[in-house]
């Protein structure tokens, strides 16, 4: 069975005070939308993308996304 | 349903697209064996500037509705995407018409579709087309994802 990225952004943006994606998104730079994709595992977003999204939660890469 | 700017943006040009270029299509097809000429080079600018004016217009007060970001490196991969399949639209009918102009040398003439003016125009359909595919991919992968 070939492995996945899932991602804990939910989870994250919860504990961060309820966080909204909005929020999320023009932190990281992108929109609204691409938040949404990452969150549902619909796309995996770049490499300087995933370190914006886990510095703003001032977490390690892995807490923030998963391969199994 | 919640579009994105991208999605009302994509939607925007692809209904002036269709609406421009369907119009004066259609006419051309139903004139195509009574008018075997070219179409004057006027025409086509002023088809253009159209299209151009509706787009920047509509594109302008989209633009203008939107404070957030508008374009991120998501919508540029489905661009990329989509792109590949119009241009796999675009080559299929840039062969139909070198097999229609091989037929039309080696069956001596064909009817209607390989004077200038049917060509010139079916390969603006195909453009079109081409077109019409590229948009249409864009807002299958931005709902369905990349």
């Amino acid at each position: 069975m070939s492995k996945q990225i899932s991602n804990n952004i939910r989870k994250l943006r919860f504990e961060a005070g309820e966080m909204s994606q909005q929020t999320l998104a023009e932190k990281v730079g992108v929109t609204r939308q691409t938040i949404i994709a990452i969150e549902k595992d619909k796309y995996s977003p770049s490499l300087e993308v995933a370190f914006k999204i886990s510095n703003e939660f001032s977490v390690a890469l892995e807490t923030v996304f998963n391969y199994k | 349903m919640d579009f994105s700017y991208k999605e009302k943006s994509l939607i925007a040009s692809l209904g002036v697209t269709l609406l421009i270029f369907g119009w004066y299509l259609y006419g051309a097809f139903s004139n195509l064996s009574s008018n075997p000429e070219l179409p004057g080079f006027v025409e086509i600018i002023i088809l253009i500037v159209w299209v151009a004016v509706l787009e920047i217009i509509i594109q302008g007060i989209l633009a203008s509705k939107n404070k957030s970001q508008l374009e991120d490196e998501r919508d540029k991969l489905i661009e990329k995407i989509s792109y590949r399949y119009g241009y796999w639209f675009l080559s299929a009918g840039i062969w139909f018409l070198m097999v229609q102009i091989l037929l039309d040398a080696w069956l001596d003439h064909l009817p209607v579709l390989t004077t200038p003016n049917a060509m010139f125009h079916l390969l603006l359909l195909f453009f079109v087309l081409a077109e019409f595919t590229n948009f249409v991919a864009q807002l299958y992968h931005h709902r369905k994802g990349v």
